[in-house]
């Protein structure tokens, strides 16, 4: 009697679990594998790709963040080899990085680097409004000492200042290399540091290097009365913001994964780019917290 | 159109090792090999004479006075939990609030101190410790003051062990000194550092074989020296 009991008790809690677990995928939940979100290391990156993690995860898709993951040249072949599926690119160096036509037409750069990362597997989704260059920049004090407002104006005295950037700089053509080849700088020396990150911003404020490569949306260059040098000879082409996904992501969630990724780089403008940085370079905050309010402001959380 | 940048370049390793070592800049400059060898060289040594320095006389107190072995061996394990980096990292943000350059190797320098302290100060205060009683005490029966004591008998013959204790702090730092290349400062780390973010692989292993050539040769020369230091009497075969 008891054990009749006990099986047909068992029973019941198998056949609930059952129910539970297949309705489990609860309410909006899309199925499918984790979508793998990407960032360079920078707060900007970081920012971005935590507003696409972060707005996934609302309409129900499973998220594994692989973020802060370093330069270019290894976040390329993670994207390539499946290590990650989406990350925030920028147009412009992008399609300089794979060998593309690059020009400030935004539209020219953009079908150019989308065409040639599709051979390799990965796609370009609509490109945001919200653009960020690299900038070259120098404090109020420097600038009016050598009388500085473009980078043409640094050719006769290049040989006295030194340049810092990140490592890879020397290998860039919008860094070191695109400066000596386009402008014909030559500076005293290179001084290897971060991308546009607090070790480069201090060599800056301390007065260890004179020119900082840094990013045209960061808001500390002006909080600082920095001065950004005008690119008078056009070397930065266009540089708005992508999300470069790899194809057979795009195959396995169609539509509603691209429409809800679109939105996002509808909604992002250069200057919501500019503020956001500000506070996390400058108020130190938190680039997850900055991106949930950034979604929460645009109506994308509730 | 312009070659693809940063694409691994159609090298082999070998090629870009040929290709590194046959650079100008390589072997000449503010960048050379000779600058990066000389800078990690000097860095890793102050760190030990500084450490060295700071914990030696309280460590050759401990071992005369014969107390505190359960500390000595309490700092060389919390010693060796210290993670390097961490303490590299938080001393370059204060240091740098603090008006420090950024390209000094302050920061470096306390964390490579960090490193070398406890395994000089136990081996220091295990080798004093571990001399015979009896021989100590038949030099105050002598006579001897605790002065005399320490300087003529205890510390010759802890010589071996203490002199140990600087060679594995020696050899440590100099592996560890690579760090300093990730928060702005030179070294043979930089070669890594910069070598991986370029994928210049000639470069990045180059700096790691220099930095293992650095090491090795470190533990040999010691090891010679910690041979002629030790007195004749305890000279065994090796």
């Amino acid at each position: 009697m008891r054990r009749a009991f006990r099986s047909r008790a068992v029973g019941a809690i198998l056949a609930v679990a059952l129910v539970v677990t297949a309705c489990g995928s609860g309410d909006g939940a899309v199925d499918g594998e984790p979508i793998k979100v990407g960032s360079f290391a920078f707060n900007e990156s970081v920012i971005v790709a935590e507003i696409y993690a972060q707005g996934l995860e609302t309409n129900g898709y499973e998220v594994e963040r692989s973020l802060n993951l370093g330069n270019r040249e290894v976040v390329k072949p993670a994207l390539e080899s499946g290590e990650i599926d989406v990350v925030p690119e920028y147009i412009g160096t992008l399609a300089g990085f794979l060998g593309a036509e690059q020009s400030a037409d935004p539209a020219a750069t953009w079908e150019a680097a989308k065409t040639a990362f599709e051979e390799v597997g990965v796609t370009l989704l609509q490109y945001s409004p919200a653009q960020d260059k690299n900038a070259y920049v120098v404090t109020a004090e420097t600038a009016a000492e050598y009388g500085l407002s473009t980078v043409s104006d640094l050719q006769p005295v290049a040989g006295e200042l030194v340049f810092g950037g990140p490592p890879e700089c020397p290998e860039r053509d919008l860094c070191l290399l695109g400066l000596q080849e386009v402008y014909g700088l030559e500076f005293a020396e290179f001084v290897s540091l971060d991308a546009a990150g607090p070790i480069t911003i201090a060599a800056l404020e301390g007065g260890e290097i004179d020119v900082a490569l840094l990013f045209t949306t960061q808001g500390i260059i002006a909080a600082n009365g920095w001065v950004s040098l005008e690119d008078d000879l056009g070397l930065n082409p266009a540089e708005n913001l992508v999300p470069a996904i790899r194809s057979e992501v795009v195959d396995a969630y169609g539509d509603d994964l691209v429409t809800l990724l679109d939105s996002y780089s509808e909604a992002l403008t250069t200057e919501d780019l500019t503020e956001l940085n500000r506070r996390a370079d400058l108020d130190q905050e938190d680039p997850a917290l900055l991106a949930e309010e950034w979604l929460t402001d645009n109506g994308f959380i509730e | 159109m312009a070659q693809p940048v940063g694409a691994p370049r159609d090298m082999s390793v070998w090629e870009s090792i040929e290709s590194f070592l046959s650079e100008p800049e390589t072997w000449s400059g503010p960048g050379s090999i000779w600058v990066r060898l000389g800078e990690h060289l000097w860095v890793s040594i102050v760190a030990v004479v500084v450490a060295a320095l700071l914990v030696m006389p309280v460590a050759v107190w401990f071992g005369h006075t014969r107390r505190g072995s359960e500390v000595a061996t309490a700092v060389v394990n919390i010693g060796r939990a210290l993670p390097s980096f961490g303490i590299l990292a938080i001393s370059f943000l204060i240091l740098v609030r603090m008006g420090a350059g950024i390209r000094e190797p302050w920061a470096v320098l306390v964390a490579l101190i960090a490193l070398a302290a406890p395994p000089m100060f136990t081996n220091t205060v295990a080798g004093i410790q571990t001399v015979e009683p009896a021989t100590v005490e038949s030099a105050r029966g002598m006579g001897l003051t605790e002065r005399e004591v320490l300087t003529g008998v205890e510390l010759p013959l802890a010589v071996p062990v203490i002199m140990e204790g600087v060679r594995i702090a020696l050899v440590q730092v100099i592996a560890t000194a690579t760090l300093g290349a990730l928060v702005a400062w030179g070294g043979l780390g930089r070669f890594i550092v910069d070598g991986f973010a370029q994928q210049d692989q000639g470069q990045l292993v180059a700096g790691a074989v220099l930095v293992g050539l650095l090491a090795v040769v470190a533990e040999l020369g010691f090891s010679k020296l910690q041979r002629s230091a030790t007195p004749r009497g305890l000279r065994t075969a090796r």
